[in-house]
């Protein structure tokens, strides 16, 4: 049930499913104990079924015999359940006159409990022979006994059953319950039924708990904050361990003292686990008075070995302590579920409360309390020890609990993920909007730059072209054509910007192509033969030439000015334009076949000056060589120049503008 | 026979600049000059000259509608379209309305006669700008080194132009000349010519066929 009720918490998608399921076991469970409750109400009932036949009362000797006393020895009469703190026999009569024709049968003897083991005769005949203490070994028999007597045996009308009650170590002394006698067909159900409580049930309980302990304890330990878990599964663990000394009957007489402290520590651990769970539970952290309960729980086990294995001190003294502890802890449990008001801390009290109870109601049961014979003769003969099912019930609702807690927080992780994703989708979109905002402005930048470019450009070119002309101009310097002149190169010069400037990108082959449509015709019209040659690499993606536009303008310049002095001045028949882009170099070569450059420099011809600074802008390197057969002028831009790549950015982001 | 040539132009100086050139020219004839978008088309329906000679921006409206009326009711007469720089968009939408031509302002009054005779002739001038927007428009890579590659893989939608005229594009898109392209192709500059005045035939032919289409997607048809 426990390991089944952890499995489907593990589907966290089925919270509310696992959260009903949760309630639904605590029901069942509490409903199986009432009918538990009944069972062993009916268990107990002395009335019981057709020709069975229940013997209140013996005769019992005081005498360590493998055999039965005879007749005439000092038997004392005795009212069932009967104690004596050594071997005892008890003799024990009765009549099969009482029983009908139709019950007879197999008949059998029924003995709820048997603790110390011993011998059965029946009309001197041994029909059972139970293994007691001694040969070095303990036995502590917690089953209930039912021995078949043969047929042959029983006679008509009255017949003699003899027990030897063994002594026992615990609980101490030889105890004889009250004995029943019937057919098989009556007895085996009553056994049965017995059996089930006090020997199936502690199985099945330690089986559960050592699983469901390991569990939690597993999950505690990757979960080291919580607590609570790890208080869980140490409880259920402990109770595990304390059951199993009640599962194991026999045992080598050496291992009975460790057996023992076993048991006194895991009682005790289990109480003080459980008052720290409670404390825990109910939001109080208190480690002074938890350090104090561990103290107290050590204690007894301690004890115990320093005494040399005193029953009396630890059974009786020790363990009446936990009777307050259990008592505080269903205070702290009351004072917790008052302030919390959950159904969680409501039933954790419930559980504490039935526990701590049955608790005490075995501790009077084992102790002979006078005041519980009084109240309940017929119950306490029984001898049902309760705190093994108020345990487990207990446990049941702590396991309960913690689930449902378990399963709320998924709830709330749920609910956390998803209060994340918004906020991490609303933070996305913050950054979104950021970025657009950082690239807009890089862009305005970018642009701004290029503005700025631009006004340089026209300001320091044609507008410083434009001035010249106009003051040569007042000046009475210049005649019509050489007005048209300079209109015309002001014309040129603006349509080098805006073929350099154009939006088809950065490749500077597009405006190179411009460029030389433009300028072929002009020195075909000069009756300059021109040769054009682009040598641009060869790989997969374009022969593009990346360049930012003002840098292909200021090559344009360059390659413009070379031309205009060799249409102007060289007196050419031929020119050869080169445009190469080779290992990360753009060169360009304008050689033509004219007079070369004057000695001096004509006047108003700043164009060499020009060139020269413009490539130092672009860190370009540009040389010229002259002579009277021509002039070569030559310029390498490195690629990947240092001025370069800035631009590129710049431009790359007006380009994805 | 002389050429009749109508200009539309609202700048009074380059009116002038034109008329001058068109009468100095004696195969040339003036068939008018006139300023609005109204008086052209008043002008075509009535005059339909060889040669129509129009500056874009006018006073009452945008001088593509004159191009488009001209397409329309007079195919015969051939659009040279007037133009600052040579290769801006305006060129481009207005060969795709029916332009053949452009002729740049600042044109000696010479090279504007013989631009009216080319047009006339058959003959269209196209920039390396140009050349590659129409490559462009035609969605075909415009620069793969075409000695050393196999022909690119046919577009999924085939490009109408032919192979020759992709590749004349191409080349003229490099900058080189009609003469250039023609040595490098094997064929006359003329032929070079005929092909680019086909290649716009192509460009406006091809730019109707997306608006028709377009307005029926739009539900105008």
């Amino acid at each position: 049930m426990k390991p089944a009720r952890w499995a489907c918490c593990s589907a966290p998608g089925a919270a509310a499913f696992a959260r009903d399921a949760v309630r639904a076991v605590v029901r069942v469970a509490a409903a199986v104990l009432a009918a538990g409750g009944a069972a062993l109400a009916m268990a107990a009932a002395a009335d019981v079924g057709d020709g069975v036949i229940e013997l209140r009362r013996a005769q019992l000797l005081v005498q360590d015999t493998m055999t039965p006393p005879p007749e005439h020895a000092a038997w004392q009469p005795v009212e069932l359940p009967g104690w004596r703190n050594a071997t005892t026999w008890y003799r024990l009569d009765f009549d099969t006159a009482r029983a009908t024709e139709a019950t007879r049968g197999s008949w059998g003897v029924y003995l709820p409990y048997f603790y110390g083991g011993g011998r059965l005769l029946v009309n001197g005949e041994p029909i059972a022979l139970i293994p007691e203490i001694g040969s070095g070994h303990r036995v502590r028999w917690e089953r209930p006994q039912l021995v078949v007597i043969p047929d042959a045996l029983l006679r008509e009308g009255r017949n003699t059953l003899h027990v030897r009650a063994a002594i026992a170590h615990l609980p101490s002394g030889a105890r004889l319950p009250r004995v029943t006698v019937g057919p098989l067909a009556e007895l085996q159900p009553m056994h049965d039924r017995r059996l089930f409580w006090v020997r199936t049930m502690p199985q099945v309980t330690v089986a559960c708990c050592a699983v469901v302990g390991l569990f939690v304890l597993a999950i505690w330990l990757r979960r080291r904050d919580e607590v609570l878990y790890g208080l869980f599964g140490l409880a259920a663990l402990l109770w595990g361990v304390r059951t199993l000394t009640f599962v194991v009957e026999l045992l080598p007489e050496s291992w009975w003292p460790y057996w023992r402290v076993l048991y006194h520590g895991a009682t005790g651990g289990f109480i003080i686990v459980m008052t720290i769970f409670s404390l825990r539970m109910g939001g109080w952290v208190r480690p002074w008075l938890e350090r104090a309960l561990v103290g107290y729980a050590l204690l007894g086990p301690l004890a115990y070995l320093v005494s040399g294995g005193n029953e009396q001190l630890i059974g009786r003294w020790w363990i009446a302590g936990t009777i307050p502890i259990g008592l505080g802890m269903v205070a702290i449990s009351v004072a917790a579920a008052w302030r919390r008001r959950d159904a969680a801390t409501v039933a954790l009290m419930l559980g504490i409360g039935i526990a701590t109870a049955s608790g005490i109601h075995d501790y009077m049961l084992a102790w002979g309390s006078p005041w519980l014979r009084a109240v309940a003769p017929e119950w306490s003969g029984h001898r049902f020890f309760l705190l093994h099912y108020g345990a487990d019930l207990l446990l049941l609702v702590m396991g309960a609990v913690l689930t449902a807690r378990f399963i709320q927080t998924l709830g709330a992780l749920e609910d956390l993920n998803r209060t994340l994703e918004s906020r991490v989708a609303q933070r996305e979109r913050e950054l979104e909007q950021n970025y657009a905002r950082v690239a807009a402005l890089q862009r305005e930048n970018a642009a701004a730059d290029e503005r700025q470019r631009i006004m340089r450009d026209l300001h320091d070119g044609l507008g410083s072209r434009l001035f010249t002309s106009l003051s040569r101009v007042e000046r009475g310097e210049l005649d019509r054509t050489a007005v048209a002149q300079s209109l015309r190169e002001c014309i040129a010069d603006m349509r080098l910007a805006l073929e350099a400037m154009a939006p088809d990108g950065h490749d500077f082959l597009v405006a190179w192509g411009n460029f030389r449509f433009r300028w072929q015709n002009e020195l075909d019209a000069a009756g300059i033969a021109s040769q054009w040659q682009v040598d641009a690499p060869d790989d997969a993606s374009d022969d593009a030439i990346a360049l930012p536009p003002h840098c292909g303008l200021q090559l344009l310049r360059i390659a413009q000015e070379a031309l205009t002095n060799t249409l102007k001045h060289a007196q050419a028949q031929h020119v050869l334009v080169r445009l190469a882009a080779r290992d990360d170099t753009l060169v360009m070569e304008i050689v033509d076949d004219g007079r070369g450059l004057p000695d001096e420099v004509p006047a108003g011809g700043r164009g060499l000056d020009n060139m020269r600074s413009r490539a130092q802008r672009l860190g370009a390197t540009l040389t010229m060589q002259s002579s009277r057969h021509g002039t070569q002028l030559r310029l390498e831009l490195p690629l990947g120049s240092p001025a370069a790549p800035a631009d590129t950015t710049a431009a790359s982001a007006v380009a994805a503008a | 026979m002389s050429v009749s040539v109508l200009i539309v132009e609202d700048g009074p100086e380059f009116m002038r600049r034109f008329s001058d050139a068109v009468l100095a020219d004696a195969g040339l004839s003036l068939a008018g000059a006139v300023s609005t978008v109204a008086a052209a088309r008043a002008m075509l329906d009535a005059t339909r000259p060889d040669v129509m000679l129009l500056d874009l921006g006018l006073p009452d409206g945008d001088g593509v509608e004159v191009i488009r009326h001209a397409a329309r009711h007079h195919p015969q007469c051939d659009v040279l379209v007037v133009t600052m720089f040579g290769d801006d968009g305006h060129v481009l939408s207005s060969i795709e309305a029916g332009a053949t031509g452009y002729l740049l302002k600042d044109a000696m009054p010479e090279r504007i006669a013989a631009a009216i005779h080319e047009v006339h002739a058959g003959g269209s001038p196209i920039s390396p700008g140009i050349a590659r927007r129409v490559l462009q428009r035609f969605r075909v890579a415009p620069e793969p080194a075409a000695a050393t590659r196999a022909a690119p893989p046919a577009a999924p939608d085939a490009s109408p132009l032919t192979e020759r005229e992709t590749d004349i594009l191409r080349l003229v898109a490099k900058g080189l000349s009609f003469e250039t392209v023609g040595q490098v192709l094997g064929i006359s500059p003329h032929t070079v010519v005929t092909h680019v005045k086909r290649i716009y035939r192509k460009l406006a032919v091809h730019s109707r066929g997306e608006a028709v289409y377009e307005a029926g997607q739009m539900g105008l048809l």
